[in-house]
């Protein structure tokens, strides 16, 4: 009964592990059989700007988005978690962006933020300031791409916090209550201590795909129009995922682009075990 | 009314009208004319409300193939996760069979590998097979049991007491019937979860089709819709109502299984 899990094992993870880290020591273009060449593809990626530049824009981008996402999501969750009315109402709204894909979200943000007829450049010359060119702006594109994709994710996050805010005993803000404590002073002093483990795990998994986001982007900054244009304007926001994306099945580079697969494995790994270690100092565990 | 109530009242409605507000401004959108679409400063409402737009994106033939297209990729995953997940959970519930918690361990080890390492040696694998620019690279993945689906099915399995299975054993009933009757039956809500959230993730699915697939009417309704632009340039507010249209499925399954999209969102965070 184990079979299928073997042969995806076999086939499709340690297969495809050992083959792709062949190929990261290869020059491989899928017609030709790869051709070993050691180290190459690892030296001309560490001296190619273009991927320092993709490497700044991913880290960029994560710094922004994780820490964003997490901190209003509990805030949402708080707030959610007091037997409000309405509640499924609530949560149908949260989750909406939650179910679109990217191709909806992009039509939704554009309703917003279209530089030509969007409500967002409305607003900006109602109040006498002048339009924007949101994502095709070289300094906007990547906080703007992060702000939607908060705005996306929040509804996610919100309820893996609403279960985690559950085994919150109700006693200790009770007491807290009678000590006096203040509806922020409550938040800061139990809420975030007694939920890190939750928050911890959210850290984790947002980092990790993240550090791999592509779908937004490639949707939203033009790729599905032609893949080698996604990451703009002028590579503002090509990330780790759209260069690997490009180099290995737009120039078929597959050889080079598993080098980059394997940069960005040994990035996560480092970062996980370093999320890992810190845990222990801020985890509050029962 | 306590004040603390008030203040989540006020939080929530705001980021819900936030939430909100740009899905009925694109509904709006998809309802104008392209003079009205296009016009600055924006309107909000449409007038006159142009309800054909929705009959144009069907009158163009590959949006009926997409939509086909996102269909059989989606069934046919989420019936292949459902079986092979839960029969690859069953052995590891209840089954002995040599080096089965090693095996355990490589499950839960391959959760952490970053998809982005196996994308290419799966693209080669997919094309030795001649099975590139074909629909199947996308949904015969989900019939070879994915991690985070046996870890689900088995949480839920290993809840079901012992005793059923002891006297259905008594009765002769053997593994591949105590399967099919006691734990299947008893899982419904955790093969709902399941159901579900394969759903949402091949729907709305981008990467994958976008490596895999190259002609066009292999497309599936997310890179299909994006792939019209050529055609309906002067027209977008078609995109806009294609894009919608896109969402009615995904949004009548979450209506109709919110509580299961819940659930899975938190054994998402478990894990």
């Amino acid at each position: 009964m184990v079979t299928p899990y073997i042969i995806h094992f076999l086939v499709f993870v340690l297969g495809s592990l050992l083959a792709s880290l062949y190929f990261s020591f290869s020059e491989y273009d899928i017609l030709n059989p790869p051709k070993w060449t050691g180290w190459d593809n690892y030296t001309k990626l560490l001296n190619e700007p273009v991927f320092w530049k993709a490497l700044w824009n991913t880290v960029y981008f994560t710094i922004l988005f994780v820490p964003l996402q997490t901190f209003f999501a509990l805030v949402l969750a708080v707030a959610l978690n007091q037997k409000l009315r309405a509640l499924k109402l609530f949560r149908l709204a949260h989750f909406l962006p939650v179910i679109s894909s990217w191709t909806v979200i992009m039509y939704v943000s554009d309703a917003v933020f279209n530089p030509r007829f969007g409500f967002a450049n409305s607003l900006l010359q109602a109040i006498g300031l002048s339009p924007q060119k949101w994502l095709q702006d070289e300094h906007l594109v990547i906080p703007l791409l992060v702000l939607i994709a908060v705005w996306k994710g929040i509804g996610y996050i919100m309820v893996i916090y609403l279960a985690g805010l559950q085994n919150v005993p109700s006693e200790v803000y009770e007491a807290a209550e009678i000590d006096g404590a203040g509806t922020i002073q409550k938040f800061r002093r139990i809420t975030v201590p007694l939920i890190s483990s939750t928050t911890f795990l959210v850290l984790i998994m947002s980092t990790i795909s993240t550090f791999q986001a592509f779908e937004q982007i490639y949707v939203m900054t033009g790729g599905a129009m032609d893949a080698s244009s996604a990451g703009g304007p002028n590579k503002a926001s090509l990330v780790l995922m759209i260069y690997l994306y490009q180099e290995g099945f737009s120039f078929l580079r597959m050889g080079y682009a598993s080098a980059i697969a394997w940069v960005l494995f040994v990035i996560l790994f480092l970062l996980t075990v370093v999320q890992m270690t810190l845990q222990k100092k801020w985890v509050h565990y029962e | 009314m306590k004040k603390k109530k008030i203040a989540g009242y006020l939080v929530i409605i705001c980021s819900s009208l936030i939430m909100f507000l740009p899905f009925l401004t694109t509904v709006f959108n998809s309802l104008k004319s392209y003079a009205q679409y296009t016009k600055f400063p924006p309107e909000w409402l449409p007038s006159p409300v142009q309800w054909s737009n929705y009959a144009e994106v069907w009158k163009l033939g590959s949006f009926g193939q997409y939509t086909m297209n996102s269909v059989i990729i989606t069934v046919l995953s989420v019936i292949g996760a459902l079986i092979s997940c839960s029969m690859v959970a069953f052995a590891f519930a209840r089954l002995k069979f040599p080096f089965k918690n090693t095996l355990f361990l490589v499950v839960l080890g391959t959760m952490m590998i970053p998809p982005v390492v196996l994308i290419i040696p799966q693209f080669v694998i997919f094309k030795s097979l001649h099975l590139l620019d074909t629909l199947t690279p996308l949904w015969i993945i989900e019939w070879l049991a994915q991690p985070f689906g046996i870890f689900l099915m088995r949480q839920a399995f290993l809840g079901i007491p012992r005793d059923y299975e002891e006297s259905a054993r008594l009765d002769g009933c053997n593994p591949m019937q105590i399967y099919w009757r006691i734990f299947m039956p008893m899982c419904k809500p955790t093969f709902a979860t399941l159901a579900v959230f394969t759903f949402m993730t091949k729907w709305n699915e981008i990467l994958s089709p976008a490596i895999f697939l190259t002609s066009k009417e292999n497309f599936t309704l997310p890179i299909g819709i994006l792939s019209m632009a050529g055609q309906w340039s002067g027209n977008e507010q078609y995109m806009v109502a294609a894009a919608l249209m896109s969402l009615i499925p995904i949004l009548l399954v979450f209506l109709f299984a919110e509580k299961y999209f819940v659930q899975g969102s938190n054994s998402a965070g478990i894990k």
